[in-house]
């Protein structure tokens, strides 16, 4: 069921303002509309800066102390405890931040020290301290790489020049040498390095010989390396108090949207409006009243032009349907809320395509101990849900198809391998069911909308053509073939009433029967029940029939099979429960939506505290 | 001894296997290089990425299913391997098409639209279910592939 909405406007004094929006975010109960401009309250800014610090801080505790289970429960906190905020999550997130900037800083420290030492090494030999390596009133002294293939005709270039060459290691870049030459000669030499392809080398500014400041760097580096080694166990201490830096963020989450929205304000006033459902006015004022009485609530209904949210309300055994509706688009508001009529058809459809009671039973009781343990909330809840109910419906239908692990055990019905005709009839029965309900809604709405005209012939008609079908096949006599024509002719004549021309009338009549073979695609659509229930039932056998063939070979062979028989069918459930929930819920989407849905709907979030890591009790 | 028929109905039972199985392998490799892509920005979409992943190796599921009922109907498996006259045998070649060709190119192309599929979960995380459900359209032709050859498949009797 769709909730109505209201539209509140809410005045009161700017100094209650924060103590009044933290009561309405408790609440939980008002979705507010944002201002044209000016909406967020000061301090938003930091608090942004401080979520992405705590985001970030939360990393680097994941990437070097404790990795979160998904097993894990949420723990739970009272709803003062979560508003009373200390500083301990603060402080740690600050110890965070240091101590990761701070060994980023000694890593990238070590790895630049270590490069340097890379690059002196084909330099170690040389036996003159760097700080030496100058050129003199009568030499000039060039140092760097040679290509090694341009040593050899180097050395013999300079041969009769005033010049002394040492020939060092080899590096990545080249040969390292070293030249010295008398100013005379040096142009010449210059020359011929450049010839050769030489490239000079940039030393790092420091003193002594290139092995010694190799070392000294090489023991710099360790020195940093520990010490970053030493601030990550340090780290890991601090990343066992996880759970404060969570709340933290949770509490600045919860703080940046009560800042988000601060309305209008005047000199002493400020204004707010949103949106509240029908039922939760009482609360909104209660939320206000509590911290003052100066002020002014209205509610008013949605005026002409203005859409309010959706928010759907459903019974417990249909509300987890809703997420299968989230996972396509939310209803416009005004229109229905297609989940009744939808959650029985899933969880029939569901069970048919996987179809095994043996997997149901399975799949029933993994997720029962599943959902105990971690007690899914919101959306995922919901899905859980969903399949839940799902795996119930594979063990009625697997029971009545007889499928228990692949193997055939008493069918209730019949066993759709064998009698594929049967199951195709019972396939396009239910769909035929579920089309028409599809259809039946869409007269509901259009009646509801007063056009009679519309629900009589786009849709009745449709459904007096169909029904004239069944007749002809049921019932003897000429009843359903005048059914059919009667159908027939109410579609030919008014579906081209929208036009403005005889001619497109008519054209327009005939196209719209030719619609017939859209209904029919829709219907074939559900051969799918019987296909994906075949694709489990098969892969089950395939599992046991090769199982079997293994305790075939011995002692051995039955350990394996064992092994085998459960990793199968595991792998089974798994890839036919997501084929399962894919294909129940698209034939919700495109042949039961497609007849009558409307979407377009936004999501009622209201202002309310919303945690990634806590569990809020009341 | 195994007649003419019976090596055709062996030639159909790997037609539906072989190129199924080839449709879903490079499906699920274009799907999957995508999904590299996406997981090194954020490895947390691991979840949604594998799911988007897989959608298309039912295709090599579909085809190994129609190839193991055709060895099973002929004897195989249980090691009686049966004489199939030539037309029971050519029967049982063609059951093997519309999966293994259906297999074949709507394995590809999930595997495109799973990738896109992927791209989306990247940008926008919250609309996966959409890109999950875009995917599985694909699918619906490798489904019904898979049923008119277990129709045929069904319909030799032997």
């Amino acid at each position: 069921m769709l909730i109505g909405m209201k539209k509140a406007t809410l005045y009161a004094l700017k100094e209650d303002r924060d103590a009044i929006l933290l009561s309405l975010q408790k609440s939980g109960s008002i979705m507010l509309i944002p201002e044209n401009e000016k909406v967020s309250l000061p301090g938003i800014e930091d608090v942004g800066t401080q979520i992405d610090k705590t985001k970030d801080a939360l990393k680097f505790i994941d990437i070097h102390g404790k990795k979160s289970s998904l097993l894990e429960p949420r723990p739970n906190i009272s709803y003062d405890a979560f508003l009373e905020e200390s500083d301990d999550g603060e402080k740690l997130t600050e110890q965070v931040d240091t101590l990761a900037t701070k060994i980023s800083s000694l890593r990238n420290e070590a790895a630049s020290m270590l490069a340097q030492v890379e690059a002196l090494a084909p330099w170690i030999d040389l036996d003159i301290p760097l700080e030496e390596l100058a050129s003199t009133q009568t030499s000039v002294y060039f140092a760097g790489y040679l290509p090694e293939l341009e040593k050899d005709d180097f050395l013999s270039d300079i041969k009769g020049l005033l010049a002394e060459t040492i020939v060092l290691k080899e590096a990545p870049e080249g040969r390292a040498i070293v030249v010295f030459a008398h100013r005379t000669a040096a142009a010449q030499v210059k020359h011929f390095l450049k010839e050769h392809d030489f490239t000079d080398v940039v030393f790092p500014k420091r003193t002594g010989l290139a092995a010694d400041i190799a070392k000294d760097l090489t023991n710099a580096s360790k020195m940093k390396t520990s010490l970053a080694d030493e601030l990550e166990a340090e780290a890991k201490k601090v990343a066992q108090k996880k759970k404060e830096v969570e709340l933290y963020y949770d509490q600045l989450a919860a703080r940046e949207e009560r800042l988000a929205n601060g309305g209008t304000e005047t000199q002493k006033t400020f204004f707010v409006q949103g949106w509240v459902r029908v039922d939760r006015t009482k609360e909104v004022e209660k939320a206000v009243k509590s911290v003052t009485a100066a002020y002014q609530l209205e509610f008013f209904e949605p005026a002409e032009g203005e859409i309010p949210p959706t928010e759907m309300e459903n019974p417990a055994f249909i509300r987890p349907y809703e997420s299968v509706i989230e996972l396509y688009s939310r209803p416009k508001a005004g229109s229905i809320d297609p989940d009744f009529a939808m959650a029985p058809f899933h969880f029939i459809f569901f069970g048919m395509m996987l179809s095994d009671a043996g997997y149901g039973l399975v799949l029933t009781i993994l997720l029962f101990i599943a959902m105990k343990l971690v007690k899914p909330q919101g959306f995922a809840g919901k899905l859980a849900m969903v399949i839940f109910f799902g795996s119930i419906s594979t063990i009625i239908w697997g029971a009545l198809f007889g499928g228990w692990f692949g193997l055939e055990l008493h069918p209730l019905l019949f066993v759709p391998m064998k009698e594929p005709l049967k199951m195709l009839v019972l396939c396009f029965g239910l769909g035929a069911i579920h089309l028409v309900c599809g259809m039946l809604l869409k007269v509901y709405m259009l009646i509801k909308q007063g056009d009679w005209m519309g629900a009589i012939c786009d849709q009745i008609s449709w459904l007096i053509m169909f029904a004239g079908f069944l007749c002809m096949g049921l019932v003897p006599g000429s009843l359903g073939k005048n059914m059919a024509i009667l159908g027939a002719a109410i579609i030919v004549i008014f579906g081209g009433r929208a036009k403005k021309s005889i001619f497109g009338k008519i054209t327009g009549g005939l196209l719209a029967l030719y619609n017939i073979s859209g209904y029919l695609s829709d219907l074939l659509s559900y051969s799918r029940l019987f296909a994906l229930g075949l694709a489990t039932g098969v892969i089950a056998m395939v599992i046991n029939t090769i199982a079997q063939m293994l305790i075939a070979s011995g002692p051995l062979g039955i350990a394996v099979a064992v092994v085998f028989l459960v990793l199968g069918h595991f792998f089974n459930i798994v890839i036919n429960v997501l084929g399962a929930f894919v294909h129940s819920s698209r034939l919700q989407y495109i042949e039961f939506f497609g007849k009558f849905y409307e979407t377009g709907g936004r999501a009622f979030m209201p202002l309310a505290i919303r945690t990634k890591y806590m569990n809020i009790t009341k | 001894m195994i007649t003419l028929g019976t090596a055709l109905a062996f030639g159909g039972a790997a037609i539906a296997a072989a190129l199924a199985g080839v449709g879903s392998a490079m499906g699920v490799g274009i799907a999957g290089q995508a999904g590299s892509g996406v997981i090194s920005e954020d490895p947390d979409k691991f979840g949604n990425v594998l799911v988007l992943q897989a959608l298309p190796g039912t295709q090599g599921i579909y085809g190994l299913l129609i190839a193991f009922i055709i060895v099973l109907n002929i004897g195989v498996i249980d090691g009686n391997i049966k004489e199939l006259s030539t037309f029971q045998g050519l029967a049982l070649l063609f059951s093997g098409l519309p999966i293994g060709i259906g297999g074949l190119l709507s394995g590809i192309y999930q595997g495109k639209v799973a990738a896109s599929g992927i791209y989306l979960c990247a940008k926008r995380p919250e609309e996966t279910g959409k890109g999950i459900i875009l995917t599985a359209m694909v699918e619906t032709y490798a489904v019904l592939s898979l049923l008119i050859s277990f129709i045929m498949v069904n319909g030799v009797k032997l």
